[in-house]
This record gives structure tokens, sequence and C-alpha cells, in this order.
């Protein structure tokens, strides 16, 4: 018979009992003066060239190796969390913008401003918005490492075949007026091909919209949700329209998460276009069949405002190993380092003058990132911050998957969403 | 001759054996006692607890019951637990009886086809899992592929609301059908050959005759069958947590996906322990309720 619930029981007994969870900080050798870090990641195309930047690390710190930990999105979290519960985790992970909170305040993510002075570097030099994310308390509690931007992908092919060419400036309106939807409109086949592809995934869909329509889906960093407040609402309602009223995108029963393919439909070429964040590019290049073109995202009635996830690197408070350990923090934010991974087209750096590779890579591969760039430049909205979001986001995501089904009322679901936020 | 060895002897002759079983059973018991026990006994205490994994722990003694009972999501989930093993536990038992009557005959082979039918309960279910999400996959999945050659229009077997539950099920079903034919088969063996010849002597037709004497007789198979099969889809997690997560929506998001749910995506440990709670009731109710149930309807022996 199933064992799942004994199995679930030894997991959480052997997270109580503190002992020897999955720890990777036991394998790595202290002996004879080397060590080896562990950094953890969730991105299998960004590991790559990593490699690279921890090459030229060791050249420089002779003494001092990384090891790669390479978790898919959601075992990241869990056993992330559950590590640090233990007091066993790597020595250097990743964090988003909407994870920092459930984290900042448990002491288990060590400061960094002394390091980052000691190294000379100057946090001045990196995106203020990234930057800003990561500061718990006036303590500097992550290093900048890029700059996440929702960008709008398409299928060349496909546009060229409907004889259609991509607007300077796609605009949207709740009320179905403006470029975007008629271009959307020309590229629909029946239900075999979509203009578009309006699915339930908060950061590079819905807020957006909400951005872009004036609203906001929190009031201020740790405030109060309000995606029941009329502009979101609408913004919501436009999501839902793109599928059920305008027809131009599939519906939530072939999209909603987990089991949806809203991306494999864009790699397989039957979405045109396909919002995403710029980190996206290195996994969709070598999955589709057709060239891909950028550009910003469609503008709405309060002009064009995109999500940026500021993505950073932080190090656990008590590793066994602080010193080479903050060592390599230090470098992760040198010019050097972020070069390394922008040249090769993974990310677009935190340190503003290092971004100028990103887009001569991504020239030579036959796609212009500019609007990326530009929309990072322009104005850009955080994910929203609060107390315990790592739980709330995960219901506030569930609830909104039924603005992809036609349902419940939109009002309905912002109020559910609205409630599940600001439950205390 | 032996004599008739003194009480003292006797005592003590007796605690050596006791002694000796002990030690042979501490291996296992160790494993029941550190791996079974110890956390059943840390769940219970935990549910008193509000505890959010990098939070300190911290006594409210009843509050997580009270949220219990209140939360529309917990009892949601108690009925699609129930759905799940309304589907199931007939699916898996007719299926098996039918399996186990199939190959109860003595051919070339058989021991193979036997075999072959009981692999599916050997794999690793997440890997099970994860190969029928592809073949349930609207576009390119072997079952749409195969719907496709017939001009059917293959539906998105697991992201439908309607269909993600009977699809989990049917692989539930696919999975422990052949484990639970070894069972019956077990037990259509021990039916001595006799009575079949009184029955036919008699008249009766192999439909009277496995109604109304391999079915009865088969009663004890049936009821460790039935029990095992229903603390089983009661428990179930594995195939579903690889194929729906869940979803979509709520659709197939069982008690344990939900407790899953709450201690590693939400961390949210005293709530999760708390569900623990409540499931382990459930399922110890309705084990007990089959037994009482079975118990005046169940003969253990054919004599003769």
């Amino acid at each position: 018979m199933s064992l799942s619930r004994r199995t679930f029981l030894i997991g959480a007994g052997s997270v109580l009992a503190l002992a020897g969870c999955g720890s990777s900080n036991d394998k790595a050798s202290s002996g004879g003066g080397k060590v080896e870090l562990v950094y953890r990641l969730w991105d299998e195309q960004q590991e790559i060239g990593y490699k690279a930047v921890f090459a030229e690390f060791t050249k420089e710190n002779p003494d001092i190796t990384v090891r790669m930990e390479v978790l898919p999105w959601d075992q990241y979290w869990t056993k992330l969390t559950t590590e640090l519960a233990s007091g066993k985790a790597p020595d250097v992970f990743w964090l988003t913008v909407d994870y920092f909170p459930d984290f900042a305040g448990k002491g288990v993510l060590a400061p960094l401003d002394d390091l980052i002075s000691k190294a000379g570097l100057k946090l001045d030099a990196y995106n203020p918005n990234v930057v800003q994310s990561y500061k718990f308390e006036d303590k500097q509690l992550g290093m900048p490492k890029d700059m996440g931007i929702v960008g709008l992908l398409y299928n060349k092919d496909l546009f060229k075949k409907a004889g259609v060419t991509m607007p300077a400036e796609l605009t949207w309106a709740p009320d179905g007026s403006g470029s975007f939807l008629e271009v959307a409109r020309k590229l629909t086949v029946g239900t075999k091909q979509w203009g578009f592809c309006s699915w339930n995934h908060n950061q590079t869909q819905w807020l957006n919209w909400i951005a872009s329509n004036g609203g906001h889906a929190m009031d201020k960093p740790y405030g109060t949700f309000d995606f029941a407040g009329q502009k979101s609402v609408e913004a919501l309602q436009f999501a839902r329209d793109l599928i059920f009223k305008w027809k131009v995108s599939p519906d939530g029963t072939r999209t909603n998460p987990p089991t949806g393919q809203a991306t494999e439909m864009f790699y397989r070429g039957e979405v045109a276009m396909f919002p995403a964040n710029n980190a996206l590019l290195p996994f969709a290049l070598p999955e589709v069949k057709f060239p891909i073109g950028v550009a910003a995202m469609p503008a709405g009635p309060a002009g064009r405002t995109v999500v940026i996830n500021g993505l950073a690197e932080t190090m656990f408070a008590k590793t066994k190993h602080p010193e080479e350990a903050g060592k390599l923090v230090a470098f992760l934010g040198t010019e050097k380092a972020q070069r390394l991974m922008g040249d090769a087209g993974y990310i677009i750096p935190a340190l503003t003058d290092a971004g100028a590779g990103y887009q001569a890579f991504w020239q030579k591969k036959g796609i212009d990132v500019q609007p990326f760039l530009d929309s990072a430049a322009g104005s850009t909205v955080n994910l929203p911050i609060a107390d315990g979001w790592t739980s709330k986001s995960t219901e506030i995501n569930k609830a909104a998957n039924d603005l992809f089904l036609d349902k419940t009322p939109v009002q309905d679901i912002a109020a559910t969403m609205d409630k599940i936020g600001n439950d205390r | 001759m032996l004599r008739p060895a003194p009480r003292r002897t006797q005592r003590i002759g007796a605690y050596k054996q006791t002694a000796a079983a002990y030690a042979l059973l501490a291996p296992s018991l160790v494993g029941v006692l550190g791996f079974l026990l110890a956390p059943v006994v840390i769940v219970l205490v935990l549910s008193l607890f509000d505890w959010k994994l990098l939070s300190t722990p911290e006594f409210i003694g009843l509050a997580n019951y009270r949220k219990l009972f209140t939360d529309s999501d917990v009892w949601h989930s108690l009925l699609v637990t129930l759905y799940y093993v309304i589907i199931c536990v007939p699916g898996t038992t007719i299926l098996s009886l039918l399996l186990a009557l199939l190959v109860d005959r003595k051919l070339r082979g058989m021991k193979y086809f036997r075999a072959l039918l009981v692999i599916p309960w050997m794999a690793t279910p997440v890997a099970l899992g994860l190969v029928w999400s592809w073949i349930f996959d609207p576009g390119r999945g072997a079952l749409n592929q195969f719907l496709g050659l017939f001009g059917v229009h293959g539906p998105a077997w697991l992201s439908s609301p309607v269909l993600a539950m009977p699809s989990v099920a049917a692989v539930h079903i696919w999975q422990f059908a052949g484990y639970n034919m070894l069972f019956f088969l077990a037990g259509l063996q021990n039916i001595p050959p006799s009575l079949r010849e009184a029955s036919s002597l008699d008249g009766a037709s192999p439909v009277a005759h496995f109604f109304s004497i391999t079915l009865p007789l088969l009663r004890p198979t049936m009821l460790f069958v039935l029990i095992t099969n229903v603390i089983g889809s009661f428990q179930a997690f594995d195939t579903i947590f690889v194929m729906t997560e869940g979803g979509p929506g709520d659709s197939t998001e069982v008690t344990t996906y939900l407790i899953y749910d709450e201690a590693f995506k939400k961390f949210d440990f005293g709530y999760a322990s708390t569900i623990s709670v409540l499931l382990f009731a459930v399922v110890l109710i309705a084990t007990i309720s089959q037994f009482v149930y079975f118990e005046r309807r169940t003969t253990y022996e054919v004599s003769g």
C-alpha cells in the first residue's frame, strides 16, 4: 500500500530531530585549509553560467571551491526552509523579493554591510530597486544579483504568416480598445492558434495589467492588498475577457497551474505573444523552432508599468565558513562576476554598468532585448511583500485560477484574494 | 525419561524465551518506535502548537482544532478524499478479483503473466505518476494520440476539474489491482476443489457457484483487501502529488495533499499536524466500522 503518510511522518520527524536531514554542509570538506562552499540555485541554465564565475573565483581564492546545488522551484523553497530551520543550510543561496520577508526577520540571513564595504563595493552602483528590496531594518541582507523584468516575447513566424508587423507601441484598455487586442485578434486562428496567452501567472501577467491600469495590488510594502479596488478588478476582468470575450487566448482548463502548459504552448507555436521574465530567454531559445521577437508589455490607461523581480544572493547566518562565504558573496557583487553572467546572456546584472554585454549577446542570437532594458529603466513595480507571504501567495495564486475559468465573478475572486492577503 | 522440570527453572526458561523474543524483535521494534510511534506522538504534541518552522513554537492549546472545524478547505479535502476512496476501493477490488479469477488456472506461462500484473505495484509511485502524466498529456500524450486514431479529440484529462479525479483514481486502480489480485488468488486456491465438484453435481451454474460458494468463502480475503485498500486510498499522495498537485483548482486536493501543502508550502507545521490527527481519526473510524460490519458475516474456516 501507499507509504506516503508514513514517509511524510518520517520526514516531519527527522526535521524535528534536527538530525542530519539532507544537510549539505556536512559534505563540505574543511581539511587541509581547503573549503568547499555550497551555492544553491533553481535555474539550470544559469548553473552553466556560474561555472565560469566560480572558476574565476577559485582562481582568485585557490583554497575555496564552490559546489552548486540546483533544485526545481517548488522543492527549492521546501528544502531551503526546512534546512534553515534545522540549522544546516547552503552557505550562499538565491532569494526573491517576495520570499525575502519570510526569512529576513528570522536571523537566518547574514548582514552583508561590512563585507560589502570591506570589498570596496558601493551599493548605489546597483539598481536601487533591487538594493532596497533586500534591506531589512537598515541592514543589507542580500547582494543584488540581477533584474528579472517582464517583456513580451513573440513568434515572428506567426506574425509573418498573418502579415502583421509588431507596432512600435502596444496599448490596451479595459474596454478592449488599443493596438494590442487588434494584433492579438489578427493572430488568432480558430481554436488552434492564439494571439495571446492570458494565464494565471502573477509576475508576468495579471500584476502587470493591474499596474498599467493604474491600480495597486497592494498600497505599500507590508501594506493592505487591494485586488478588489476598481482599477484592479478592471484589469483582472481584462485578463478574463481576453479569453472569453475577445477569444484571443486559451482558457484556464489548459493553462492553469500546476498542470497547465502555457509556456509550452508558446514554445510549440500555438501562441503568438507571450509575456515573460527575461530570464526565460535562455530556456526558450533551444525549445522553439521560430525566431523570437521581444516587445515591451502593452501600455495601459496609466502608461506602462511592469513587474520587476530582482534576485539577490544571501548568506546563511550560521554558515560554518563565514569568512570564505563572505568572500564569495563579495565576489558575486563585483563587476567581473556580474559581467560574466550578463555577457553570456543569462541575466541583466543588477550592477548598473555591467549590462552592455547582455544586449550584445542576444543581438548575436538575432534577438533585440532592448525592450527589456527600456522597461527596466521605465516605471516598474515590485511583487507584493507581506508577512507570511509564502503561504499567502500560494493561496492567492490558487484563488486566481478562477479568473481564467468563466464561473465566479471577477469581483468575488478579487475579494477572496484580498481576504487571504489581509488575513493576519 | 525426562522428569518434569521444577517450577523455578520453568519460569527462568520462560524469561529466557521472552528475552530472546525481544532481542529478535529489537531491530524492527526500534524502527516501529523511532519512525512510526515517535512521529505519531510528536504530531499529536505539535498539533497544540503554532509553529511556522522558522518561528519559535508557541503553545496555543486547542486553537488549531478550533480552526480545523471552521476551515472549509479541510472539509472539502475530506469530501475529495471520500470521492477518491469511493472510486478506488470498489474499482481496485472488483478488478483485482476479476484478474484473480482470470489467472487462477493452470496454463503454460501463467506465472509470468501473474508477475506482469504485479509490476505496477512494484514500480516507484513518483515515476509512475510522471509517466502517466505524459500519457494523459492533452496534445502529445499516448492516450489522446490513440483516441485520435478513431477521430476522437481527447480532452485535457488532468487539467479538467471534472476528469482529473477519475484520471488519477484510474492510475491508483491500475497500480494496485495486480497486487490485490495476489490475495484473491491465494484465497481462491484455498477453496477445496471438491466444493466445485459438489456444486456442479448439484447442477449449479458457474455464476451461481461463484456467488453462492466462491464469494462467501473469499470473505476473509475480502475483509483484508477492503481494509488495506480503504486505508491506502485515504493515504494516497504520491501519484496525485506528481500528476495534479491537488489541482486543477482544488478538485484533487485530498487531505494528505492539504497536509503537505500546509506543512511544506506554507510551513505551518502545527496546523498540518492537526489535520493529520483528523485524518488519522477518520481512517480509524472507517477501519473499525469495516471490522464490525464483517465480523458477523465472515467464515474463516472451510470444514470439509
